[in-house]
Protein backbone atom coordinates (compact mmCIF):
# COMPACT_ATOMS: atom_id res chain seq x y z
CA UNK A 1 0.00 0.00 0.00
CA UNK A 2 1.21 3.48 -0.80
CA UNK A 3 1.44 6.02 2.00
CA UNK A 4 -1.14 8.30 0.32
CA UNK A 5 -3.57 5.39 -0.01
CA UNK A 6 -3.09 4.67 3.66
CA UNK A 7 -3.87 8.28 4.54
CA UNK A 8 -7.01 8.20 2.42
CA UNK A 9 -8.15 4.93 3.91
CA UNK A 10 -7.85 6.12 7.47
CA UNK A 11 -8.90 9.75 7.03
CA UNK A 12 -12.53 8.68 7.44
CA UNK A 13 -11.92 6.35 10.41
CA UNK A 14 -13.86 7.09 13.53
CA UNK A 15 -12.08 9.50 15.84
CA UNK A 16 -9.33 10.46 13.38
CA UNK A 17 -8.80 14.11 12.48
CA UNK A 18 -6.09 16.43 11.12
CA UNK A 19 -4.35 13.72 9.14
CA UNK A 20 -1.24 15.08 7.43
CA UNK A 21 2.24 14.19 6.27
CA UNK A 22 5.04 15.84 8.24
CA UNK A 23 7.87 14.23 6.29
CA UNK A 24 7.67 12.10 3.19
CA UNK A 25 7.51 8.95 5.31
CA UNK A 26 5.71 10.18 8.41
CA UNK A 27 1.95 10.46 8.87
CA UNK A 28 0.64 12.52 11.72
CA UNK A 29 -2.92 12.45 13.02
CA UNK A 30 -5.05 13.37 16.00
CA UNK A 31 -7.15 10.76 17.72
CA UNK A 32 -9.91 10.88 20.28
CA UNK A 33 -9.37 8.97 23.48
CA UNK A 34 -12.53 6.87 23.11
CA UNK A 35 -11.72 5.55 19.62
CA UNK A 36 -7.98 5.06 20.15
CA UNK A 37 -8.08 1.34 20.91
CA UNK A 38 -10.21 0.51 17.87
CA UNK A 39 -7.95 2.55 15.65
CA UNK A 40 -4.76 1.00 16.98
CA UNK A 41 -6.27 -2.44 16.57
CA UNK A 42 -6.97 -1.73 12.91
CA UNK A 43 -3.40 -0.66 12.10
CA UNK A 44 -1.56 -3.40 13.97
CA UNK A 45 -0.97 -5.52 10.86
CA UNK A 46 0.66 -2.61 9.00
CA UNK A 47 2.67 -1.17 11.87
CA UNK A 48 4.12 -4.12 13.72
CA UNK A 49 6.50 -2.16 15.91
CA UNK A 50 5.56 0.35 18.59
CA UNK A 51 8.51 2.74 18.74
CA UNK A 52 7.63 5.12 21.49
CA UNK A 53 4.88 6.47 23.71
CA UNK A 54 5.62 9.97 25.02
CA UNK A 55 3.49 11.74 27.57
CA UNK A 56 3.54 15.52 27.59
CA UNK A 57 2.16 17.80 30.27
CA UNK A 58 0.67 20.66 28.27
CA UNK A 59 -0.78 22.42 31.31
CA UNK A 60 -3.55 21.97 32.05
CA UNK A 61 -4.11 18.93 29.83
CA UNK A 62 -2.01 15.94 28.93
CA UNK A 63 -1.02 14.80 25.50
CA UNK A 64 0.09 11.31 24.53
CA UNK A 65 2.16 10.86 21.39
CA UNK A 66 2.36 7.38 19.91
CA UNK A 67 4.97 6.47 17.33
CA UNK A 68 4.56 3.29 15.34
CA UNK A 69 6.86 2.07 12.63
CA UNK A 70 6.37 -0.24 9.72
CA UNK A 71 9.23 -2.68 9.35
CA UNK A 72 7.95 -5.19 6.79
CA UNK A 73 7.25 -2.49 4.17
CA UNK A 74 3.49 -3.11 4.15
CA UNK A 75 3.19 0.63 3.53
CA UNK A 76 5.71 2.20 1.20
CA UNK A 77 6.84 5.60 0.01
CA UNK A 78 6.97 5.84 -3.76
CA UNK A 79 10.46 5.36 -5.27
CA UNK A 80 12.12 4.99 -1.91
CA UNK A 81 12.76 2.26 0.64
CA UNK A 82 12.09 4.64 3.52
CA UNK A 83 10.28 3.01 6.45
CA UNK A 84 6.91 4.61 7.14
CA UNK A 85 6.02 5.89 10.60
CA UNK A 86 2.77 6.94 12.19
CA UNK A 87 2.54 9.65 14.82
CA UNK A 88 -0.77 9.71 16.71
CA UNK A 89 -1.66 12.44 19.20
CA UNK A 90 -4.25 11.80 21.88
CA UNK A 91 -5.34 14.54 24.28
CA UNK A 92 -6.37 13.72 27.85
CA UNK A 93 -8.10 15.90 30.42
CA UNK A 94 -6.10 16.62 33.54
CA UNK A 95 -8.78 15.31 35.89
CA UNK A 96 -9.06 12.01 33.98
CA UNK A 97 -5.59 11.03 32.77
CA UNK A 98 -6.47 7.53 31.62
CA UNK A 99 -6.58 5.70 28.31
CA UNK A 100 -6.94 2.13 27.09
CA UNK A 101 -3.71 0.17 27.18
CA UNK A 102 -2.24 -1.13 23.93
CA UNK A 103 0.27 -3.48 25.52
CA UNK A 104 -1.89 -6.45 24.59
CA UNK A 105 -1.52 -5.49 20.93
CA UNK A 106 2.17 -4.55 20.96
CA UNK A 107 4.16 -6.09 23.78
CA UNK A 108 6.80 -3.42 23.17
CA UNK A 109 4.36 -0.80 24.46
CA UNK A 110 4.25 -2.45 27.88
CA UNK A 111 7.18 -0.67 29.47
CA UNK A 112 6.56 2.59 27.63
CA UNK A 113 3.16 2.68 29.33
CA UNK A 114 4.69 1.81 32.66
CA UNK A 115 7.14 4.66 32.20
CA UNK A 116 4.38 7.13 31.29
CA UNK A 117 2.53 6.02 34.42
CA UNK A 118 5.65 6.28 36.53
CA UNK A 119 6.89 9.68 35.46
CA UNK A 120 3.71 11.41 34.25
CA UNK A 121 0.89 9.65 36.09
CA UNK A 122 -1.12 8.48 33.09
CA UNK A 123 -3.29 5.43 33.87
CA UNK A 124 -3.53 2.73 31.23
CA UNK A 125 -6.74 0.75 31.54
CA UNK A 126 -6.25 -2.96 30.99
CA UNK A 127 -2.48 -2.90 31.40
CA UNK A 128 -1.35 -6.29 32.78
CA UNK A 129 1.22 -4.93 35.22
CA UNK A 130 0.99 -1.19 35.82
CA UNK A 131 3.79 -0.59 38.33
CA UNK A 132 6.53 2.02 38.56
CA UNK A 133 9.46 1.05 36.40
CA UNK A 134 12.24 3.59 36.94
CA UNK A 135 11.44 5.13 40.32
CA UNK A 136 11.29 3.08 43.53
CA UNK A 137 8.03 1.64 44.81
CA UNK A 138 6.43 4.06 47.25
CA UNK A 139 7.76 7.18 45.55
CA UNK A 140 5.18 9.93 45.82
CA UNK A 141 4.13 11.98 42.82
CA UNK A 142 5.03 11.96 39.15
CA UNK A 143 8.16 14.06 38.59
CA UNK A 144 7.79 14.90 34.89
CA UNK A 145 4.55 16.75 35.52
CA UNK A 146 5.12 20.48 35.32
CA UNK A 147 3.45 21.09 38.68
CA UNK A 148 5.66 18.60 40.51
CA UNK A 149 7.58 20.30 43.29
CA UNK A 150 10.89 18.61 43.92
CA UNK A 151 11.59 19.76 47.47
CA UNK A 152 8.36 18.50 48.99
CA UNK A 153 8.89 14.92 47.95
CA UNK A 154 12.58 14.80 48.62
CA UNK A 155 12.46 13.04 51.96
CA UNK A 156 9.50 10.78 51.47
CA UNK A 157 11.60 7.86 50.31
CA UNK B 1 9.36 -29.72 42.16
CA UNK B 2 8.85 -26.54 44.13
CA UNK B 3 9.44 -23.34 42.21
CA UNK B 4 11.44 -20.51 43.68
CA UNK B 5 12.57 -16.99 42.86
CA UNK B 6 16.28 -16.24 42.52
CA UNK B 7 17.55 -12.69 42.42
CA UNK B 8 20.43 -12.05 40.03
CA UNK B 9 21.81 -8.58 40.58
CA UNK B 10 22.19 -5.71 41.08
CA UNK B 11 25.71 -6.89 41.91
CA UNK B 12 26.07 -9.82 39.59
CA UNK B 13 28.74 -10.20 36.90
CA UNK B 14 26.04 -11.01 34.34
CA UNK B 15 24.21 -7.71 34.67
CA UNK B 16 26.68 -5.30 32.95
CA UNK B 17 25.41 -2.31 34.81
CA UNK B 18 23.06 -2.08 37.71
CA UNK B 19 19.81 -3.94 37.36
CA UNK B 20 18.15 -6.95 38.92
CA UNK B 21 16.85 -9.95 37.13
CA UNK B 22 14.51 -12.00 39.25
CA UNK B 23 14.11 -15.46 37.83
CA UNK B 24 11.63 -18.10 38.87
CA UNK B 25 13.15 -21.53 38.49
CA UNK B 26 11.81 -25.02 38.59
CA UNK B 27 14.91 -27.02 39.35
CA UNK B 28 17.29 -25.46 36.85
CA UNK B 29 14.70 -24.49 34.26
CA UNK B 30 13.52 -20.90 34.05
CA UNK B 31 9.73 -20.60 34.21
CA UNK B 32 9.37 -16.86 34.69
CA UNK B 33 11.48 -13.73 34.98
CA UNK B 34 11.02 -10.17 36.14
CA UNK B 35 13.63 -7.55 35.25
CA UNK B 36 13.86 -4.57 37.58
CA UNK B 37 15.34 -1.23 36.64
CA UNK B 38 15.93 2.14 38.18
CA UNK B 39 19.26 1.78 39.96
CA UNK B 40 20.87 4.18 37.50
CA UNK B 41 17.94 6.51 36.91
CA UNK B 42 19.26 10.08 36.71
CA UNK B 43 16.11 11.68 35.27
CA UNK B 44 17.94 12.93 32.19
CA UNK B 45 14.66 14.06 30.62
CA UNK B 46 13.82 16.27 33.59
CA UNK B 47 17.35 17.66 33.80
CA UNK B 48 17.19 18.45 30.10
CA UNK B 49 14.12 20.62 30.59
CA UNK B 50 16.14 22.93 32.84
CA UNK B 51 19.09 23.31 30.51
CA UNK B 52 19.45 25.19 27.26
CA UNK B 53 19.39 23.20 24.05
CA UNK B 54 23.13 23.32 23.44
CA UNK B 55 23.94 22.34 27.04
CA UNK B 56 22.18 19.02 26.76
CA UNK B 57 24.87 17.46 24.58
CA UNK B 58 26.89 16.79 27.72
CA UNK B 59 23.93 14.93 29.22
CA UNK B 60 23.33 12.82 26.13
CA UNK B 61 26.98 11.79 26.15
CA UNK B 62 26.33 10.19 29.50
CA UNK B 63 23.30 8.21 28.35
CA UNK B 64 25.44 5.32 27.22
CA UNK B 65 29.03 5.10 28.32
CA UNK B 66 29.87 2.58 25.61
CA UNK B 67 28.37 4.50 22.74
CA UNK B 68 28.15 8.16 23.65
CA UNK B 69 28.62 9.72 20.21
CA UNK B 70 25.57 8.00 18.75
CA UNK B 71 23.35 9.40 21.48
CA UNK B 72 24.68 12.93 21.21
CA UNK B 73 24.20 12.66 17.49
CA UNK B 74 20.60 11.50 17.91
CA UNK B 75 19.92 14.52 20.11
CA UNK B 76 21.67 16.99 17.83
CA UNK B 77 19.87 15.53 14.84
CA UNK B 78 16.41 15.86 16.44
CA UNK B 79 17.08 19.41 17.58
CA UNK B 80 18.34 20.32 14.11
CA UNK B 81 15.08 18.99 12.74
CA UNK B 82 13.20 21.14 15.25
CA UNK B 83 15.25 24.27 14.55
CA UNK B 84 15.52 23.58 10.82
CA UNK B 85 19.29 23.85 10.80
CA UNK B 86 21.23 22.76 7.71
CA UNK B 87 24.40 20.87 8.60
CA UNK B 88 27.39 21.46 6.28
CA UNK B 89 28.31 18.47 4.11
CA UNK B 90 31.79 18.08 5.54
CA UNK B 91 30.35 17.99 9.05
CA UNK B 92 28.01 15.23 7.96
CA UNK B 93 30.95 13.18 6.72
CA UNK B 94 32.90 13.76 9.92
CA UNK B 95 29.83 12.76 11.93
CA UNK B 96 29.45 9.56 9.95
CA UNK B 97 33.10 8.66 10.51
CA UNK B 98 32.77 9.34 14.23
CA UNK B 99 29.52 7.37 14.45
CA UNK B 100 31.04 4.35 12.77
CA UNK B 101 34.20 4.50 14.86
CA UNK B 102 31.92 4.63 17.88
CA UNK B 103 29.92 1.68 16.61
CA UNK B 104 33.15 -0.30 16.26
CA UNK B 105 34.24 0.66 19.77
CA UNK B 106 30.80 -0.20 21.15
CA UNK B 107 30.57 -3.58 19.44
CA UNK B 108 34.10 -4.42 20.58
CA UNK B 109 33.17 -3.41 24.11
CA UNK B 110 30.17 -5.72 23.87
CA UNK B 111 32.18 -8.61 22.45
CA UNK B 112 34.78 -8.12 25.14
CA UNK B 113 32.11 -8.19 27.83
CA UNK B 114 30.32 -11.17 26.30
CA UNK B 115 33.34 -13.47 26.29
CA UNK B 116 33.89 -13.55 30.08
CA UNK B 117 30.14 -14.14 30.43
CA UNK B 118 30.81 -17.40 28.65
CA UNK B 119 33.96 -18.10 30.65
CA UNK B 120 36.38 -16.95 27.95
CA UNK B 121 38.65 -14.37 29.61
CA UNK B 122 41.12 -14.29 26.73
CA UNK B 123 38.37 -13.05 24.44
CA UNK B 124 37.81 -10.05 26.68
CA UNK B 125 41.47 -9.10 26.52
CA UNK B 126 41.63 -9.51 22.75
CA UNK B 127 38.55 -7.45 22.00
CA UNK B 128 39.37 -4.73 24.49
CA UNK B 129 42.89 -4.51 23.07
CA UNK B 130 41.27 -3.61 19.76
CA UNK B 131 38.77 -1.26 21.33
CA UNK B 132 41.76 0.66 22.69
CA UNK B 133 42.87 1.37 19.12
CA UNK B 134 39.52 2.92 18.28
CA UNK B 135 39.42 4.90 21.50
CA UNK B 136 42.79 6.33 20.50
CA UNK B 137 41.30 7.30 17.16
CA UNK B 138 38.23 8.90 18.74
CA UNK B 139 40.51 10.80 21.09
CA UNK B 140 42.36 12.53 18.27
CA UNK B 141 39.59 14.88 17.10
CA UNK B 142 37.59 15.10 20.34
CA UNK B 143 40.27 15.13 23.02
CA UNK B 144 38.66 12.59 25.32
CA UNK B 145 38.40 8.85 25.46
CA UNK B 146 34.94 8.01 26.74
CA UNK B 147 32.58 10.98 26.69
CA UNK B 148 33.47 12.97 23.61
CA UNK B 149 30.98 15.85 23.43
CA UNK B 150 32.16 16.20 19.85
CA UNK B 151 28.90 16.51 17.96
CA UNK B 152 27.22 19.88 18.30
CA UNK B 153 23.86 21.17 17.16
CA UNK B 154 24.60 22.30 13.62
CA UNK B 155 27.79 20.34 13.03
CA UNK B 156 30.82 19.11 14.89
CA UNK B 157 33.19 20.71 17.39
CA UNK B 158 36.21 20.90 15.11
CA UNK B 159 37.67 19.52 11.92
CA UNK B 160 39.60 16.26 11.83
CA UNK B 161 43.29 16.68 12.76
CA UNK B 162 46.12 16.29 10.23
CA UNK B 163 47.07 12.73 9.47
CA UNK B 164 43.82 11.31 10.82
CA UNK B 165 43.02 9.46 7.63
CA UNK B 166 46.42 7.70 7.52
CA UNK B 167 46.22 6.71 11.17
CA UNK B 168 42.69 5.39 10.71
CA UNK B 169 43.65 3.42 7.64
CA UNK B 170 46.58 1.82 9.47
CA UNK B 171 44.34 0.76 12.34
CA UNK B 172 41.56 -0.49 10.06
CA UNK B 173 44.04 -2.67 8.18
CA UNK B 174 45.29 -4.19 11.41
CA UNK B 175 41.75 -4.62 12.68
CA UNK B 176 40.65 -6.53 9.58
CA UNK B 177 43.44 -9.04 10.10
CA UNK B 178 42.44 -9.42 13.71
CA UNK B 179 38.81 -10.08 12.77
CA UNK B 180 39.95 -13.03 10.66
CA UNK B 181 41.89 -14.32 13.65
CA UNK B 182 38.80 -14.02 15.81
CA UNK B 183 36.65 -16.00 13.43
CA UNK B 184 39.13 -18.87 13.86
CA UNK B 185 39.18 -18.38 17.58
CA UNK B 186 35.47 -18.07 18.29
CA UNK B 187 33.29 -19.16 15.39
CA UNK B 188 35.20 -22.41 15.05
CA UNK B 189 35.44 -22.98 18.77
CA UNK B 190 33.32 -25.90 19.86
CA UNK B 191 32.92 -24.59 23.40
CA UNK B 192 31.76 -21.17 22.21
CA UNK B 193 29.28 -22.76 19.82
CA UNK B 194 27.91 -25.07 22.52
CA UNK B 195 27.12 -22.09 24.73
CA UNK B 196 25.53 -20.00 21.98
CA UNK B 197 23.93 -22.24 19.34
CA UNK B 198 20.16 -22.63 19.75
CA UNK B 199 20.16 -20.65 22.99
CA UNK B 200 17.89 -17.64 23.54
CA UNK B 201 15.82 -18.06 20.42
CA UNK B 202 13.13 -15.66 19.23
CA UNK B 203 11.51 -15.21 15.86
CA UNK B 204 11.44 -12.06 13.75
CA UNK B 205 7.67 -11.67 14.32
CA UNK B 206 8.13 -11.89 18.07
CA UNK B 207 11.06 -9.49 17.94
CA UNK B 208 9.05 -6.80 16.13
CA UNK B 209 6.15 -7.15 18.54
CA UNK B 210 8.44 -7.09 21.57
CA UNK B 211 10.02 -3.88 20.31
CA UNK B 212 13.41 -5.45 19.66
CA UNK B 213 15.42 -3.53 17.06
CA UNK B 214 18.94 -3.18 15.78
CA UNK B 215 21.44 -6.04 15.61
CA UNK B 216 19.10 -8.27 17.64
CA UNK B 217 16.40 -7.93 14.96
CA UNK B 218 18.87 -8.28 12.11
CA UNK B 219 20.04 -11.47 13.80
CA UNK B 220 16.60 -12.90 12.90
CA UNK B 221 17.26 -12.26 9.22
CA UNK B 222 15.14 -9.09 9.00
CA UNK B 223 16.75 -6.55 6.72
CA UNK B 224 15.98 -3.39 8.63
CA UNK B 225 18.53 -0.72 9.35
CA UNK B 226 17.58 2.90 9.92
CA UNK B 227 20.76 4.05 8.26
CA UNK B 228 19.12 2.82 5.05
CA UNK B 229 15.42 2.85 5.89
CA UNK B 230 15.16 6.30 7.50
CA UNK B 231 18.39 7.58 6.15
CA UNK B 232 20.29 10.44 7.78
CA UNK B 233 23.62 12.24 7.33
CA UNK B 234 25.28 10.87 4.18
CA UNK B 235 24.63 7.14 4.55
CA UNK B 236 22.70 7.27 1.26
CA UNK B 237 25.77 8.17 -0.74
CA UNK B 238 28.02 5.62 0.89
CA UNK B 239 28.53 2.16 -0.52
CA UNK B 240 27.57 -0.40 2.12
CA UNK B 241 25.13 -3.24 2.82
CA UNK B 242 22.89 -4.18 5.71
CA UNK B 243 24.31 -7.25 7.41
CA UNK B 244 21.84 -9.90 8.49
CA UNK B 245 22.18 -13.37 9.89
CA UNK B 246 19.74 -15.98 10.99
CA UNK B 247 20.02 -19.12 13.04
CA UNK B 248 17.21 -20.80 11.11
CA UNK B 249 14.32 -19.59 8.98
CA UNK B 250 13.25 -16.30 10.61
CA UNK B 251 14.67 -16.73 14.08
CA UNK B 252 17.82 -15.80 15.92
CA UNK B 253 19.93 -17.35 18.63
CA UNK B 254 22.91 -16.07 20.60
CA UNK B 255 25.32 -17.10 17.88
CA UNK B 256 23.49 -15.30 15.06
CA UNK B 257 23.35 -12.18 17.19
CA UNK B 258 27.09 -12.46 17.76
CA UNK B 259 27.75 -12.93 14.06
CA UNK B 260 25.60 -10.03 12.94
CA UNK B 261 27.69 -7.69 15.09
CA UNK B 262 30.93 -9.05 13.67
CA UNK B 263 29.52 -8.48 10.16
CA UNK B 264 28.44 -5.00 11.13
CA UNK B 265 31.95 -4.16 12.21
CA UNK B 266 33.19 -5.16 8.76
CA UNK B 267 30.57 -2.91 7.19
CA UNK B 268 31.58 -0.03 9.47
CA UNK B 269 35.14 -0.38 8.21
CA UNK B 270 33.79 -0.11 4.66
CA UNK B 271 31.74 2.98 5.50
CA UNK B 272 34.69 4.76 7.12
CA UNK B 273 36.93 4.07 4.11
CA UNK B 274 34.28 5.29 1.69
CA UNK B 275 33.70 8.44 3.75
CA UNK B 276 37.37 9.39 3.54
CA UNK B 277 37.27 8.85 -0.20
CA UNK B 278 34.22 11.08 -0.77
CA UNK B 279 34.70 13.72 1.90
CA UNK B 280 34.67 17.30 0.53
CA UNK B 281 36.34 20.34 2.05
CA UNK B 282 34.24 23.01 3.74
CA UNK B 283 32.82 24.27 6.99
CA UNK B 284 32.24 21.97 9.96
CA UNK B 285 29.60 23.98 11.80
CA UNK B 286 26.48 25.72 10.53
CA UNK B 287 27.05 29.46 10.38
CA UNK B 288 23.91 30.29 12.31
CA UNK B 289 22.26 28.08 14.92
CA UNK B 290 19.12 29.42 16.63
CA UNK B 291 18.95 29.46 20.41
CA UNK B 292 15.16 29.22 20.70
CA UNK B 293 12.81 26.73 19.12
CA UNK B 294 9.10 26.27 18.75
CA UNK B 295 7.16 23.21 17.69
CA UNK B 296 7.88 19.52 17.88
CA UNK B 297 10.18 17.20 16.04
CA UNK B 298 11.69 13.78 16.29
CA UNK B 299 14.39 11.82 14.53
CA UNK B 300 15.43 8.25 14.91
CA UNK B 301 18.88 6.91 14.29
CA UNK B 302 20.51 3.52 14.27
CA UNK B 303 22.31 3.32 17.56
CA UNK B 304 24.80 0.51 18.17
CA UNK B 305 22.00 -1.28 20.02
CA UNK B 306 18.95 -0.51 17.91
CA UNK B 307 16.49 2.23 17.17
CA UNK B 308 17.35 5.38 19.12
CA UNK B 309 14.82 8.14 18.96
CA UNK B 310 14.34 11.53 20.52
CA UNK B 311 11.15 13.53 20.53
CA UNK B 312 11.67 17.19 21.35
CA UNK B 313 8.95 19.75 22.02
CA UNK B 314 9.89 23.41 22.13
CA UNK B 315 7.66 26.20 23.48
CA UNK B 316 9.58 29.11 22.00
CA UNK B 317 12.06 29.46 24.85
CA UNK B 318 15.72 28.43 24.84
CA UNK B 319 15.07 25.22 26.75
CA UNK B 320 13.20 22.11 25.61
CA UNK B 321 9.66 21.98 26.99
CA UNK B 322 9.62 18.21 26.81
CA UNK B 323 12.36 15.90 25.72
CA UNK B 324 11.61 12.21 25.39
CA UNK B 325 14.28 9.60 24.86
CA UNK B 326 13.58 6.23 23.32
CA UNK B 327 16.15 3.68 24.32
CA UNK B 328 16.28 0.47 22.29
CA UNK B 329 17.43 -1.57 25.28
CA UNK B 330 14.48 -0.48 27.41
CA UNK B 331 12.01 -2.44 25.29
CA UNK B 332 14.41 -5.27 24.52
CA UNK B 333 14.86 -5.88 28.22
CA UNK B 334 11.16 -5.69 28.93
CA UNK B 335 10.68 -8.76 26.76
CA UNK B 336 13.34 -10.83 28.51
CA UNK B 337 10.84 -13.12 30.32
CA UNK B 338 9.71 -14.29 26.88
CA UNK B 339 13.07 -15.30 25.55
CA UNK B 340 14.46 -16.62 28.83
CA UNK B 341 11.61 -19.01 29.50
CA UNK B 342 12.45 -22.68 29.06
CA UNK B 343 16.24 -22.30 29.22
CA UNK B 344 18.52 -23.28 32.07
CA UNK B 345 19.77 -20.95 34.76
CA UNK B 346 23.31 -21.23 33.37
CA UNK B 347 22.10 -19.90 29.99
CA UNK B 348 21.11 -16.52 31.43
CA UNK B 349 24.58 -14.91 31.05
CA UNK B 350 24.77 -16.20 27.47
CA UNK B 351 21.30 -14.88 26.55
CA UNK B 352 21.34 -11.55 28.37
CA UNK B 353 24.90 -10.92 27.24
CA UNK B 354 24.00 -11.52 23.62
CA UNK B 355 21.42 -8.72 23.48
CA UNK B 356 24.06 -6.11 24.46
CA UNK B 357 22.61 -4.37 27.48
CA UNK B 358 23.54 -0.81 28.33
CA UNK B 359 21.90 0.32 31.54
CA UNK B 360 22.88 3.97 31.15
CA UNK B 361 20.45 4.54 28.30
CA UNK B 362 17.85 2.12 29.64
CA UNK B 363 17.49 3.89 32.97
CA UNK B 364 17.93 7.35 31.48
Amino acid sequence: MDIDEFMQQFSTSKGVSNISKIRENIVKLDLTKEDSLNFFDSIKSDFEHCSLISAIDNQPDFELVYHFSCINQAIVVKDSDCAVMLEAHVYLKRDAPSIDSISNIWFGANWHEREAFDLMGIYFIGHPDLRRVLLPEGFAGHPLRKDYVYEIHEEEW
Amino acid sequence: MAEMWISMGPQHPMTHGLWTLKVKVDGETIVDADPELGYLHRSVEKMGERRKYFMNTTLTDRLCYASSTTWTHCYAHSVEELMEVEVPVRAQYIRTIMLELQRLASHLMWAGAYMPDLGHITGALYFWRDRELFLNLLELPSGSRLLYNFIRIGGVKRDLPNGFEEKTERILKLFEQRLDEYSDLFENSKIFRMRTDDVGKFTAEQAKNFGITGPNLRGCGTKFDLRKHDTYEIYEEIDWDISTREAGPGYSDCFSRYMVRIDEMKESVRIIRDCFKKMPAGATLASRVPVRAHGEAFRRTEDSRGEAMMYVVGDGSDRPYRWKIKSPMFTTMSACPHYLKGYKLADIPAIMGSIDICIGETDK
